[in-house]
């Protein structure tokens, strides 16, 4: 195994570019596991400091999957060396009150943050708030997801290796996005709803009410999967 | 402890899942590599991960697309 320290930049994006065009060799892989290794010591410090400082439980994923990295790669015009989510863990919060919470805490408690609210910004349906912290060079992301945030992501990620792989990404299935991108929407309502109620003072009056909507978008969720042939997982 | 799992996405399930101690860091990346290796020689595709949790328990909360079909994913409660 080659020590990661040794890997220069173009090195690694030369090894970026021979993962996109496919046909890998086993060098190839040898190559990436020592580039994946080199953010071990910033994912063990981050999970870490979330866990001791925090007192909260990532999930934690030490590096990306070669599957997931040749995917981005070919999809995107990202080079490997920048790629910001190869080291990352996830964090789960109940709603976007307690999610607004965890990513103004991991402010405070790491220096270089980057905080992409992908709320206001949602990728292909994908809501979520990713902090990126940089560590001594290398960059690792941590996850921040309601609980709704995350069964989507997780339908959406599920759909895309059984039916099509560009599903999450907004294509491949047509039904299956739209019905994605009309939940996405709604869960966006249900959850901006319920964080004015919170910030009002008024989520005791209408708790019940609350709790009705969102065992209905639970049941919207499974019909999408019920209505659309092939993705019924039978 | 750390999970080293091996997914069939075309199926949507696990092949295979071992576990490590978290002091065994070390040697869960070293059986990674091992696993993609023997993969790429046989020429077979599956996603190979590393995963690092509390418990399984809290694993199959935080990465459910792993252990559920679609049937289990959207029948049960939101974690």
């Amino acid at each position: 195994m080659l020590p990661s320290s040794q890997l220069s930049k173009n090195q690694i994006d030369r090894l970026g570019a021979r993962l996109r065009k496919g046909d890998i060799s086993d060098d190839d892989l040898r190559l990436l596991d020592s580039y994946r290794r080199s953010f071990s010591e910033g994912y063990e410090d981050v999970v870490s400091r979330i866990r001791d400082e925090l007192g909260l439980e990532p999930t934690g994923r030490p590096a990306k999957s070669t599957t997931s990295i040749i995917e981005k790669l070919r999809r995107e015009s990202v080079r490997l060396s920048q790629m910001q989510d190869i080291a990352g863990c996830r964090l789960t919060a109940a709603d976007i009150v307690e999610q607004n919470d965890i990513a103004s805490r991991l402010g405070s408690v790491f220096e270089k943050v980057t905080i992409v609210d992908r709320r206001e910004h949602p990728s292909h349906g994908y809501r979520a708030v990713h902090v990126i912290v940089g560590f001594r060079g290398k960059l690792i992301e941590i996850q921040i997801r309601t609980s709704f945030q995350h069964l989507w992501a997780e339908l959406s990620e599920k759909f895309s290796d059984m039916v099509n792989p560009g599903i999450k990404y907004g294509s491949g299935d047509n039904e299956i996005v739209t019905s994605l991108a009309r939940t996405s929407r709604l869960i966006a309502l249900v959850e901006t709803l319920e964080k004015q109620l919170v910030d009002d003072k008024l989520l005791g009056e209408v708790e019940e009410e609350l709790s009705k909507a969102k065992q209905l978008l639970l049941e919207l969720l499974e019909e999408t999967r019920e209505n659309i042939p092939g993705a019924r997982g039978d | 402890m750390i999970f080293l799992i091996e997914y069939d996405r075309t199926i949507g399930r696990i092949v295979t899942l071992e576990t490590f101690q978290d002091s065994e860091f070390q040697r869960a990346e070293d059986s990674r590599l091992e696993l993609e290796l023997s993969l790429n020689q046989q020429g077979v595709e599956r996603e190979v991960v590393l995963l690092e949790a509390a418990t399984e328990d809290a694993l199959r909360k935080t990465h459910r697309r792993y252990f559920e079909d679609l049937s289990e994913l959207t029948s049960a409660p939101a974690h």
